[in-house]
């Protein structure tokens, strides 16, 4: 009897041991696999996805939770930061699957056309994008808004911008729903004065009250960083003219334009550097940026590429 | 009649508590929407949105497997156990019986839905999310669409076996959401395939008008008068398959 107990008892454990090692087989397998796969895994799940059209009826009646889906699987593979260039293809293709799935899906259509826009550097799919949700979300501001903004800081389409922001802010309600009241004030100076920095940077200041992706909001601080340069430059630029219609020469330092009562206060530099003046020439430099933003200067409105960060 | 009535659908209720299947399925259903709270910590921007919808979609989905699964074998499980020679023998109509059978599911399907929705509004209070008249009228809807597919599953229970009966049912639901591209196929066709497909369109049942889910996640409301039409199309739906489940059952030949 006992003999037999001990022997069930044994085999009882060797099934344990068994079951463990098989367990930590498969884990041990599925590891590798994993190494394998990686990142590339990821992005080619979504480079397969079918088309809107074809997935939506296959979902029967689950395409917004299919649009949930996919969106989740967007924001894992942007999380890994190592996108390529060509990869913003799939992003685009991701998105429109997405928003095709639920074509009322707003935060897809903002945040994936800000990325689009912003980190991948692909206006035409962004705007692409933003252009396909205008007509069934008549009643979000958003969409029109982030339009308005590639059309100028993008496209250098300062009338367009302004075209979009005046949608944008004719959408009835009140925010958080609605459009805040800068949107209306934007459209107005947009089309009055759309090559002024203060307008820029105003509108970035827009944008970055919506913006909470942190990815995003940097490469918007960046972008206004430089504008605030642009403006300074030109702030200070004004000033050494006034100065040389009241005293008929250049002045010889900026410290003499603030002592002359033509500028104000001296404007920081934003990068920590300094604001420079020729005293020969009259003319003035930003010690960390030698380049110009043409698109803010009346001669030029051409945005051309290195105007914009 | 109504005492009868009442006693069989009691005793389905009472019966389809015992299935291991249903408390397999709500398990899993509260699980789903429980998960929806780690998949919200994942997302960006709208995790409201993921809630709701993760949540409104596994009532919908358990609810429909369950009407599938438990509503297939209420008449031929008792064919197959010869309990249905008992309760045929006693003067009892056989409409009564299959609408005492029917009731019982619904029921059933009552008790777990409500539970699936305790889950839900404890999940939206967990986290913050804001409860609105609109989610209700999307779970309304769903119970309405369950209730036709469990007439669907009975219909078929009565002339077939629980696995034909569960293929047809589940093809029956497929076609139902699919409906309105059947109308849309046919409007590009000739005019007897367009005939065809259009006759398809108002005979199979349209789903799809039961699903409320985007509306809910979207914020875009329903009219009362929509609202109300949709709860008639759904129980006159529902009347219509359990008569057509009736004449076929009267005329069955259990030997």
């Amino acid at each position: 009897m006992k003999a037999r107990q001990l022997h069930s008892k044994s085999q009882n454990l060797i099934t344990w041991l068994l079951l463990s090692l098989l367990l930590c087989m498969t884990i041990m397998l599925q590891y590798q696999l994993q190494q394998r796969e990686g990142h590339v895994q990821k992005l080619e799940q979504l480079r397969l996805l079918p088309r809107g059209e074809v997935l939506k009826p296959a979902l029967l009646g689950y395409h917004h939770l299919g649009a949930d889906i996919i969106w989740l699987k967007i924001i894992q593979v942007l999380g890994e930061r190592i996108v390529g260039e060509k990869d913003y293809e799939w992003l685009y293709h991701a998105l429109d699957v997405a928003t095709t799935l639920d074509t009322k899906y707003i935060y897809a259509y903002d945040a994936g056309a800000t990325v689009l826009a912003e980190l991948a550097g692909r206006v035409d799919l962004s705007n692409q994008l933003l252009e396909k949700g205008l007509e069934p979300n008549p009643g979000s501001w958003r969409i029109p808004f982030v339009l308005g903004f590639n059309h100028f800081f993008h496209l250098g389409d300062h009338l367009r911008a302004a075209d979009y922001m005046a949608r944008a802010a004719r959408v009835p309600g009140f925010p958080p729903a609605g459009p805040p009241p800068y949107v209306a004030r934007l459209a107005t100076r947009l089309y009055a004065q759309g090559q002024n920095p203060e307008v820029a940077i105003e509108f970035l200041e827009g944008m970055l009250q919506q913006t909470h992706e942190d990815w995003v909001r940097d490469q918007l601080e960046r972008r206004k960083k430089r504008v605030t340069v642009e403006r300074d430059l030109q702030t200070i630029e004004r000033s050494v003219q006034r100065y040389i219609e009241k005293n008929g020469r250049n002045p010889l330092s900026l410290l003499d334009l603030v002592v002359n009562g033509v500028l104000t206060r001296m404007p920081i530099e934003p990068y920590g550097g300094e604001y420079r003046l020729n005293s020969k020439t009259g003319e003035v430099t930003s010690s960390t940026h030698a380049e110009r933003m043409r698109v803010y200067r009346s001669s030029d409105a051409m945005a051309k590429k290195g105007d914009i960060e | 009649m109504i005492a009868r009535i009442v006693s069989i659908s009691l005793n389905t209720f009472r019966e389809n508590l015992r299935e291991k299947l249903l408390y397999n399925l709500l398990i899993f259903a509260l699980l789903m929407i429980g998960s929806s709270i780690l998949l919200s910590r994942l997302t960006l921007g709208d995790y409201h949105r993921l809630i709701l919808d993760l949540g409104l979609a596994s009532i919908n989905i358990f609810g429909v497997l369950i009407a599938i699964f438990v509503g297939i074998g209420l008449v031929s499980k008792e064919i197959d156990k010869k309990t249905i020679y008992t309760i045929i023998s006693k003067p009892v109509p056989r409409y009564a019986f299959l609408v005492g059978k029917y009731l019982g599911l619904v029921i059933t399907l009552m008790a777990n839905t409500v539970v699936m929705i305790i889950g839900l509004l404890v999940v939206l209070h967990v986290m913050d999310v804001p409860i609105t008249v609109l989610l209700f009228k999307s779970l309304s809807l769903i119970f309405v669409e369950l209730m036709v597919i469990t007439a669907v599953a009975l219909v078929f229970s009565t002339f077939t076996s629980s696995t034909l009966s569960a293929i047809f049912t589940l093809a029956i639901y497929v076609i139902g959401h699919l409906s309105a591209d059947l109308k849309t196929f046919g409007e590009k066709m000739d005019t007897v395939g367009r005939g065809i497909l259009s006759a398809l369109y108002y005979i199979m049942p349209n789903l799809e008008r039961f699903n409320l889910k985007g509306h809910v996640i979207n914020h875009v409301d329903l009219s009362a008068d929509d609202l109300l039409l949709t709860f008639a199309y759904g129980a006159s739906y529902t009347v219509m398959l359990l008569v057509l489940a009736s004449m076929i059952f009267q005329r069955r030949d259990f030997q």
